[in-house]
């Protein structure tokens, strides 16, 4: 007999955005993020309060990987932060940062949400067509003949954030390491359409950042190979060797998770059919000459030992993220079942053998010619090596978004400061047509915009984290951190010695201001000057395909959550 | 989620890290108090001498305990020493730092200065690094002149004997080494008994009656008859290059120098020298020093022909032996472990047998199967036609399995996972001996000298997995008795070639046997790092003195004009002041506190006085780092005035690991500046609602 439970109703909230409990959420998590921005970002100790592992991060994808978030209006924020994170690496909490002021600030203003979306959305044109524009102030094109801004670029990410633990000597060995490992992952002959490769991090725990290495081809870790032997390899009429690769068990259990259920008569042993059937795809593969074997799952250790006795190596638990870049480096076709075997299927390597690092044995694969490579990363404890292995996948993403469209934004806030006064700028110059297509009064249209401004300057004031004042200058709209404690002086001039990107500098007067959340800034005369960009003098770079998405995402996912009006929650 | 604010004015997590940093302060020095653990609800209790041990008795939930355990263990895992450092630093810098926060220094300006000043350190220091051709040579030259000799030996009676014995002991063997010059002058054969008792192992201790090359020259080990020879030739080398005997000058003894070094060739000589690294590393830890002789000794004599100058950690393996004194510690080539009683028997029966070995890498028992075979949930097995008389199935599987071994005449059956009851005792009934629960290393070790090769079923035996010329024994202690200690004995199994040793390490205390290990590995990683390094640090202070007296010139050097980029700042030129000074802070307290615990001083007062005082000398002698060698050399760096410590084997130089040391500081200081930086702790699961509906749940915000 069953027992029925009436259902509960669903929870019906209305407005939720003018709840308590919804914006004091939206503060704390705000908190959070802003207090994880930039190079001096404060961590956060993520853990279970019952002893498990502890993460010290201040990345977004850990952070808000690891949030339980209960608000759903909070869970949307998230959701499309860690969206946008998934496919661009990079600018996360510029992203979830500049999504919480949009709401903070537009929620507050005494203008409907419908209109807010429109001019808001007005705005954002305005900001992509600007970013896209030649004439943009805030962008630099990225030359791949010189390494100089590429390493600016990577230097940027590495050092933005500080659990990894990095000094001096380890950002520069990093940096090189990371761009090295992506040239390598770009083919050397390019047809009509290009893919790019891939680098696998293959961690090493507990040693120093400068042991990190990177070498072309693929490592597996082999645990019970013995060192000092050379590997009995067998190699082809064409002096390659012939790979096969399983994406199926081979480890002779007959997993089917199918269900029902077989019946067999006493005496009979599955598990001894099923190793013969392995041991005769054994013969087979001796007979196709196959030198090494590589298996996704586990090997029946009889089948290990028929190929060893054959001289065929065999590797078993590469695990499934290695799959896809053996594919790639040996050229074979996954093999997803043990009853046939097609003569297609093979893959090939030009050479194989050992190498060690720390206490650890790898097998190398070495291909003719590839565009996967294995990075090696070490770094002190779990913890930091946890944060350096986002922190260089990061890198790596973004070098690969940066070939396809070479241009790079200039970091350290510039760009959010300098698209804000570009936005300033341009809202006050706009023509009356413009807000009756809009649908809006100009005041209203000034409202928003100055909304908007603001969320963006509050990116570039999250940078200040131990009492620095943040200024921006009249002339290019770039950002500019006056250090705590500083004696009073007459001219700025004699605080300030760089904008943060590094590409300013105090020589002439700028008119500096204070960059203030609630009082407005002066509005510039003319548009934001082009600075010239001296490559030398650049400080930090910021990823260009990332930063516009996050623009875009932030502004979009802000725009749905000030446009709820109910939650409907099931609470069955 | 709940979220909680650790950095409220005070920062909690750098207060917490240094209460528990505080706990191993006394693990500091050579001359280190045991703690007892006590279990308050088992009553249990634990000796543990080592930071590792504490931390891995302490309940750390908390999440900066968290993160000083993973640190400590990362470092115990690389290195096995400066746990103890990396301790005690952790508490002296998070203590420094939190001062720095109270002198409202912003902590980008912490992070940056104190990280670059550790750099700096780490850079200046290495002009004191020795070369380990050159330790040789160093440590040989024993600066006690005849005089100070006498004054000293004179002293020994006036001491207490359990502060002072390592001195105690020391200066046994060179008034004894004296005694035998003429004997040994004359010739090196036939009496090796005397020599090894007092100079292969000076320290050995005065109930030390196992010599090394008793110990390790077994009968049956041919490969060992050498040491006898060399160890003899190594007290020769010392002696000649002993300052002590120089300044004699002019004695028989020394005319005959170049005879015996003609005598030594390379091999000795620098067996000679790790003996002697080993002593310098030891840090006046005596039973273990003679244990790495023997296996130095040993590893050199495989290594002239493999090319290599290391000590091969994988091919070191342990055993306890409970119920002897610890002077019957030794090495042994080959595999000793406990047995039972009737597996000895086995052994005893197999006498000078060569055994046929089979080496199995899972467990041996019926329902065993290799790591990722999932067994089948859905399989149904049907009997048609019950048999009547297969009533003992549960019998079957180990008589199948013992037919398999003795069809192809195993005799010897290594495992590395459990052995099934019946099946052991069907093995052992038909003379079989089967051993469970065997390291990795050892299966690899009797693979690649048997020819054996591992297999996981027995299903999978041919023959040529099977290895040959194998041997067990008992295990006889050096001066050649059997040991009977009832329950468990200890079996020595072996093979020709085999390349392992076992380190057999004796107490009569079970409470300390886990402790011998400890210090057992820590000096055999140290003398491994040494090797792999390929140079030494001074010890006894002498790095972490030039390290204070680097800082103290950093801090007092003005700005590079240099860097005209930055804003010059008075104000910031001060922090960095106050930081560097924060970051010396550590190393002084370091050395107090290590002064403190040689008993050399009373207070940290003192200490702190001392060690300024030092601090002085070197900067007034110009150059810090020659100041600190010349009274490396001359005995120590930092001794109290003329006075040497009373207590300390001051004669003997002590060098630690350069590797480990300098990234024992790093890992202290990155703990300690990454739970500076960090200013929330978020904690994420179930954890949330226990806190929502706790009393602590103020100090919480909830998302």
């Amino acid at each position: 007999m069953s027992r029925l439970e009436a259902k509960k109703p669903p929870l019906f909230t209305s407005k939720p955005l003018t709840r308590d409990a919804v914006s004091q959420s939206l503060s704390l998590l705000s908190g959070v993020l802003k207090s994880s921005y930039g190079p001096a970002g404060r961590l956060k100790q993520l853990h279970n309060g019952v002893g498990g592992c502890v993460c010290a991060t201040s990345q977004s994808s850990a952070l808000l990987g690891h949030l339980s978030v209960s608000q759903p209006v909070l869970r949307v924020l998230t959701a499309s932060v860690r969206n946008h994170v998934s496919r661009f690496s990079d600018c996360g909490l510029f992203t979830a940062i500049l999504c919480c002021g949009f709401i903070e600030n537009f929620r507050s203003l005494n203008v409907a949400p419908f209109t807010v979306i429109q001019i808001s959305k007005h705005l954002l044109s305005l900001c992509m067509d600007h970013l896209k524009s030649e004439a943009c102030g805030c962008r630099v094109s990225v030359d791949f003949s010189s390494l100089e801004t590429l390493v600016c670029l990577v230097r940027s990410i590495l050092t933005s954030k500080p659990a990894c633990m990095l000094n001096k000597t380890e950002v520069d060995h990093l940096t090189s390491l990371v761009l090295k490992a992506f040239v390598f992952t770009v083919p050397c002959h390019v047809e009509t359409n290009a893919v790019l490769g891939k680098c696998v991090v293959i961690p090493v725990k507990g040693r120093r950042v400068v042991d990190s290495a990177v070498l072309p081809g693929l490592l597996i870790e082999v645990p019970e190979i013995q060192l000092g032997k050379p590997l009995p390899v067998k190699r082809t009429g064409s002096n390659v060797i012939k790979i096969a690769l399983f994406s199926v068990s081979m480890s002779g259990d007959g997993s089917n998770p199918e269900e029902g259920t077989i019946v067999v008569h006493h005496g009979v042993s599955l598990e001894v059919s099923e190793l013969n059937q392995l041991l005769s795809m054994g013969q087979q593969l001796v007979k196709d000459e196959v030198g090494l074997v590589l298996c996704q799952k586990v090997m029946h250790p009889s089948l290990k030992q028929y190929l060893k006795e054959n001289g065929v190596v065999a590797v078993d638990r590469a695990g499934l993220s290695l799959m896809e870049p053996l594919r790639r480096v040996t050229g074979s076709q996954p093999i997803a079942s043990i009853h046939s075997l097609s003569p297609g299927c093979y893959g090939s390597l030009k050479d194989l053998c050992i190498e060690s690092f720390a206490s650890k044995h790898f097998l190398h694969l070495i291909p003719e010619d590839t565009v996967i490579c294995s990075l090696i990363l070490c770094n002190r404890s779990e913890t930091a090596w946890d944060e350096l292995k986002r922190v260089c996948e990061t890198a790596e993403h973004v070098l690969q978004l940066t070939v396809k469209e070479p241009l790079a934004l200039l970091g350290g806030g510039c760009t959010e400061t300098h698209l804000a006064s570009y936005i300033r700028h341009k809202s006050s110059s706009l023509p009356a047509s413009t807000f009756k297509d809009l649908g809006c009064s100009q005041t209203q249209y000034q409202l928003v915009a100055d909304g908007f401004c603001r969320s963006l300057e509050t990116v570039a004031r999250s940078l200040s984290h131990d009492g620095e004042e943040v200024l921006t200058d009249m002339v290019y709209g770039h950002c500019w951190l006056v250090p705590s404690g500083s004696p009073c002086a007459s001219k700025w001039s004699d605080l300030v010695s760089k904008c943060s990107c590094g590409v300013n500098d105090n020589t002439e007067d700028l008119s500096w201001s204070f960059l203030e959340g609630q009082s407005s800034t002066p509005i510039l005369q003319g548009c934001p000057k082009e600075p010239s960009v001296k490559v030398a003098d650049l400080r930090t770079l910021d990823c260009f395909a990332a930063k516009c998405s996050g623009l875009q995402v932030a502004l979009e996912t802000a725009n749905l959550i000030l446009d709820l009006s109910y939650i409907i929650e099931d609470q069955n | 989620m709940a979220f909680r604010d650790v950095n409220a004015r005070r920062h909690i997590g750098l207060q917490q890290l240094s209460t528990l940093a505080s706990t191993g302060r006394t693990f500091l020095g050579p001359m280190k108090s045991h703690k007892f653990i006590v279990d308050e609800i088992t009553n249990q209790s634990t000796l543990i001498c080592s930071a590792v041990r504490l931390i891995e008795s302490l309940d750390l939930t908390s999440a900066v305990g968290q993160l000083l355990n993973e640190t400590i263990q990362a470092q115990n895992k690389e290195f096995k020493t400066g746990m103890s450092t990396l301790l005690f630093l952790v508490g002296a810098w998070s203590n420094a730092v939190v001062e720095c926060l109270q002198q409202n220094i912003p902590v980008p300006a912490i992070v940056s200065v104190m990280s670059e000043g550790l750099n700096s350190c780490c850079g200046r220091v290495q002009c004191l690094q020795i070369p380990i051709h050159d330790v040789k040579k160093e440590l040989c030259s024993s600066r006690v002149r005849p005089k100070a000799l006498e004054s000293k030996t004179g002293q020994v009676g006036r001491h207490d004997l359990k502060n002072s014995w390592n001195l105690l002991c020391f200066q046994t063997d060179i008034s004894a080494t004296e005694e035998v010059i003429p004997i040994n002058s004359c010739s090196h054969q036939g009496h090796d008994c005397n020599f090894n008792k007092f100079l292969v192992s000076p320290l050995a201790g005065f109930g030390s009656v196992a010599s090394v090359v008793k110990a390790v020259g077994d009968k049956s080990s041919p490969t060992l008859s050498g040491s006898g020879v060399t160890a003899p030739s190594c007290i020769a080398q010392k002696l000649t290059h002993s300052r002590h005997f120089s300044t004699l000058g002019k004695s028989p003894f020394a005319s005959q120098q170049g005879n015996f070094q003609g005598h030594l060739s390379g091999p000795a000589a620098d067996l000679c020298g790790l003996g002697r690294l080993a002593v310098a590393l030891s840090h006046g830890n005596q039973t273990s020093v003679k244990l790495l002789q023997s296996i130095a000794a040993y590893q050199q004599g495989r290594a002239e022909c493999s090319g290599s100058s290391q000590v091969n950690l994988a091919e070191i393996v342990t055993c306890s032996v409970l119920g002897l004194p610890e002077s019957y510690s030794c090495v042994s080539p080959g595999f000793v472990t406990l047995v039972s009683p009737e597996q000895a028997t086995v052994i005893k029966h197999f006498a000078d047998k060569p055994l046929r070995i089979l080496l199995v890498d899972g467990d041996l028992t019926e329902e065993y199967r290799h790591l990722g075979f999932n067994r089948p949930p859905n399989v149904r097995t049907i009997l048609e036609h019950p048999n009547p008389q297969g009533g003992g199935a549960g019998d079957a599987w180990p008589s199948r399995m013992s037919d398999v071994l003795m069809s192809f005449e195993v005799n010897l059956v290594l495992v590395k996972g459990n052995v099934c009851k019946n099946f052991m005792e069907r093995c052992l009934a038909s003379r079989i001996l089967v051993i469970g629960c065997v390291a990795r290393a050892v299966l690899c070790a009797f693979g690649s000298a048997t020819g054996a090769q591992a297999v996981t079923y027995l299903s999978q035996l041919n023959t040529s997995c099977i290895g040959n010329r194998a041997w067990a024994e008992l295990w006889k202690t050096g001066d050649g008795r059997a040991v009977d200690l009832g329950e468990r004995l200890p079996a020595r199994i072996s093979a020709g070639g085999i390349p392992l040793l076992t380190a057999v390490l004796t107490t009569a205390l079970p409470s300390k046997a886990q402790l011998l290990e400890d210090q057992f590995w820590t000096l055999l990683y140290r003398l491994h790092h040494a090797l792999k390094d390929g140079k030494v640090f001074p010890g006894g202070g002498a790095v972490e003195l030039l390290c204070l007296s680097h800082i103290q010139a950093l801090a007092e050097q003005p700005e590079r004009p240099g860097n005209a980029k930055e804003l010059p700042s008075p104000w910031l030129a001060g922090c960095k002041s106050i930081v560097l000074q924060a970051l010396a802070s550590g190393w002084k307290r370091y050395l107090c506190v290590l002064l403190c615990n040689t008993a050399t001083v009373s207070s940290e007062l003192e200490a702190g006085a001392a060690v300024d005082h030092h601090l002085q000398k070197a900067a007034a002698c110009g150059s810090p780092s020659a100041y600190i060698l010349e009274e490396f050399r001359r005995g120590g760096v930092l001794r109290g005035g003329s006075e040497p410590f009373p207590g300390r084997v001051t004669d003997l130089k002590v060098c630690d690991n350069v590797v480990a040391k300098t990234e024992a500081w790093r890992r202290a200081l990155d703990l300690v500046l990454l739970v500076l930086q960090t200013d929330a702790e978020i904690i994420t699961g179930p954890r949330r609602n226990q806190i929502l509906n706790s009393p602590v749940s103020s100090e919480f915000m909830f998302l």
